[in-house]
């Protein structure tokens, strides 16, 4: 047998061992299990006319954030925990003009309450321990906390308006689709 | 080149420090300052201090508090540092946690450390006692520790006819809680309530926010049964209130509820099927009693039991997969299984109780079909080898008892005389045999005609050679002639 065939053997058990060790772990499933009814919570909001998607914002999502590369587990867990934190506070400010169900609302902020909580007993388990690539992790932290300042300044600037909210709206339900695709990342 | 802007609050100050709170910048963004000292209309060159992004660089400040007492508890009224438009930490408010310590005001050596919610109460205390506090809060996250608030004191009140019902407990029956508590007197009707445990963490009196359980309201037990789907998946507070018709008690420690906790995890299905010496196991789906309309499908891996049934010897397998076989028993035995399904995680120790037990006897060792398919095979190898074989051995008779009379093919050349080939290596199948006579003296007498003699013969080998078909008649002819030739010439 020549060398590129035992090669090719083992670079098909490396990939099948990989693919067979791939452990469902607990966090990932209520993670997912989240987002689901999250997403699912979101679409029972009513919606108000097209129109006022006209004023969309490009609210520059962080590209890291976006396309993510590589993630650890740890930064991960730090990001997505501020996600949720985020979309907490926000969907706490004036929907007076929105004319949404507060009980819609309520439920939705419970989920994502439980979430962060279980998110965040993992984040105090790592940070008792020194981690050198803590400022690494930060700097993504920032990009991320300057993006949802801006959605918060525009809802101002628009006085929390319900075709603001609107818009703002359509980029949290994207915010989901993002934090989805970083669930993958939360494997043991 | 960078774009300097001014620092509103920060323009011709006489001292030495400013301050720039008004500025609305975003506190995550790194941001450079520069200072440089004027007077009149010299100024001095520009001393930069180095980029910062001022949420890393800020100190959390002292919270406020707002205290209420009860006659053995006080209720903590929090509201996180900053104003309520602060922006430094308008992202982090439900991150902070807050630790109290309190202490008698007699004595300062009986002083207590807890950690407690936004809207939280501290138990366990005694009535008619001045009791002096203070908060501090914490972002774990970001290492950041904030100071001490002022201590602020406040009596408890005087012990309240009713005590607060104690011992709160929730249980699952079937598919309904059934709340538990404590009351030492008689007579008394009870009303619970509940909260979304996030208003906890949030800031403000969210007393309004306490919702009453349905078929709780008034009850006479120490205890009230309501449907699991009054709660949907999350997590919750609950309490309870002693009421004897005029006065009520103050509410009792609350009790947090957590839905997913409650889970109940099914038995799942085995089925078994015995394969030679080896068991084949099954596990299936639980049976669903009800439609629940949040199926949660935990991921899960199974603990199976099996013995002997004569033994009480058990052994113990963990299990992801839903179908493996238990190889290498005994044969002609009964085995007994059992299984229970268990949430794969280290922190949170749930299983469902143990399924069904099933037993099963094991087929007899090694059955006739693994001889069959052996035998098979090696018929099928041995086949051609006898076959070989056989060739082989009617080659080698064929050799010695029928041997075949070919010469070697290139025997011809051992010969060159034409008569011995002619002898030798005849084509035809007849057998015949010349004999003639030479005579040596022949050659000594009519020495000057063997040239002719010699043509003749050279002749005669020419045409005999060519004509290789009639080979033996022309042989004859040719033979017979020449001896007479040679005979008459010889008596000549």
């Amino acid at each position: 047998m020549t060398t590129g065939c035992i090669l090719q053997i083992a670079l098909l058990l490396c990939f099948s061992i990989t693919a067979l060790s791939r452990s469902f772990n607990l966090l990932q499933f209520q993670q997912r299990s989240t987002n689901l009814e999250c997403q699912r919570l979101m679409m029972k909001l009513s919606g108000t006319p097209e129109s006022c998607l006209n004023n969309r914002t490009n609210f520059e999502v962080p590209k890291e954030i976006e396309q993510p590369r590589q993630f650890q587990k740890e930064d991960a867990v730090l990001v997505i925990h501020d996600m949720l934190l985020q979309i907490f506070e926000i969907f706490g400010k004036n929907l007076s003009h929105t004319g949404w169900n507060e009980t819609i609302i309520e439920n939705l902020r419970s989920e994502l309450s439980d979430q962060i909580d279980r998110l965040k007993a993992i984040l105090d388990e790592n940070t008792e321990e020194e981690n050198p690539t803590w400022e690494n992790s930060t700097t993504m932290l920032w990009h991320l906390r300057n993006y949802y300042t801006r959605i918060v300044q525009y809802l101002n600037a628009k006085s929390y308006s319900s075709c603001a909210w609107t818009v703002v709206w359509t980029e949290i339900y994207r915010n989901f689709s993002f934090i989805s695709t970083l669930t993958d990342y939360l494997q043991n | 080149m960078h774009n300097w802007i001014e620092l509103p609050g920060c323009q011709y100050i006489t001292g030495t420090t400013c301050d720039f709170s008004s500025v609305k910048l975003s506190v995550f963004e790194k941001i450079q300052l520069r200072i440089r000292a004027e007077k009149g209309n010299r100024t001095s060159p520009w001393h930069e201090v180095g980029s910062f992004i001022p949420f890393r660089k800020a100190q959390i400040g002292p919270p406020k508090v707002h205290l209420k007492a009860e006659d053995k508890a006080i209720i903590v009224n929090i509201s996180p540092p900053g104003t309520k438009d602060s922006l430094m930490w308008a992202m982090d408010i439900l991150s902070f946690t807050y630790s109290v310590v309190i202490w008698k005001n007699s004595s300062s050596v009986d002083e207590r450390t807890e950690t407690v919610y936004p809207g939280g109460k501290i138990y366990k205390l005694s009535p008619e006692t001045t009791y002096c506090l203070k908060v501090k809060a914490r972002l774990r996250l970001h290492r950041k520790v904030g100071s001490y608030s002022p201590v602020y004191c406040v009596n408890t009140t005087v012990e309240n006819k009713l005590p607060s019902p104690e011992n709160i407990e929730v249980d699952v029956k079937d598919q309904s809680y059934v709340l538990k508590w404590d009351y030492t007197y008689e007579n008394m009707t009870f009303q619970a309530q509940w909260l979304r445990a996030y208003f906890k963490k949030i800031l403000g009196n969210h007393s309004d926010k306490w919702q009453q359980i349905p078929g709780c309201e008034n009850v006479r037990a120490t205890q009230c049964v309501f449907p699991q789907k009054v709660f949907s998946k999350g997590a919750y507070f609950l309490r309870v209130q002693a009421s004897d018709g005029n006065k009520t008690s103050f509410w009792s420690e609350e009790k947090r509820l957590d839905t997913e906790m409650q889970t109940v995890i099914l038995p799942p299905v085995i089925s078994m099927k015995s394969v030679d010496n080896s068991l084949h196991i099954y596990i299936g789906a639980p049976r669903e009693t009800e439609n629940k309309s949040t199926s949660q499908h935990y991921p899960l891996i199974y603990e199976i039991i099996f013995w002997e049934n004569t033994s009480n010897a058990e052994r113990k397998i963990l299990q992801k997969k839903t179908d493996f076989i238990v190889p290498n028993l005994q044969p002609l035995t009964v085995y007994c299984v059992k299984a229970r399904a268990v949430i794969e995680d280290e922190k949170w120790n749930k299983s469902s109780v143990f399924s069904d037990i099933l037993c099963e006897k094991t087929k007899p060792g090694n059955t006739s079909i693994t001889w069959i398919i052996a035998g098979v095979c090696t018929a099928l190898f041995s086949i051609p080898v006898a076959i070989y074989v056989v060739k082989g051995l009617l080659r080698c008779i064929n050799y010695v008892f029928f041997p075949s009379c070919k010469p070697p093919p290139n025997i011809d050349q051992c010969f060159s005389e034409q008569s011995l080939k002619n002898l030798l290596l005849s084509a035809s199948e007849e057998q015949t045999e010349r004999c003639f006579i030479i005579e040596n003296s022949y050659s000594l007498v009519t020495v000057e005609e063997t040239s002719q003699v010699d043509e003749d013969h050279k002749q005669y080998s020419s045409q005999t050679s060519r004509d290789s078909g009639n080979y033996s008649n022309e042989d004859e002819n040719s033979g017979s002639k020449t001896s007479r030739e040679l005979l008459q010439q010889g008596l000549v």
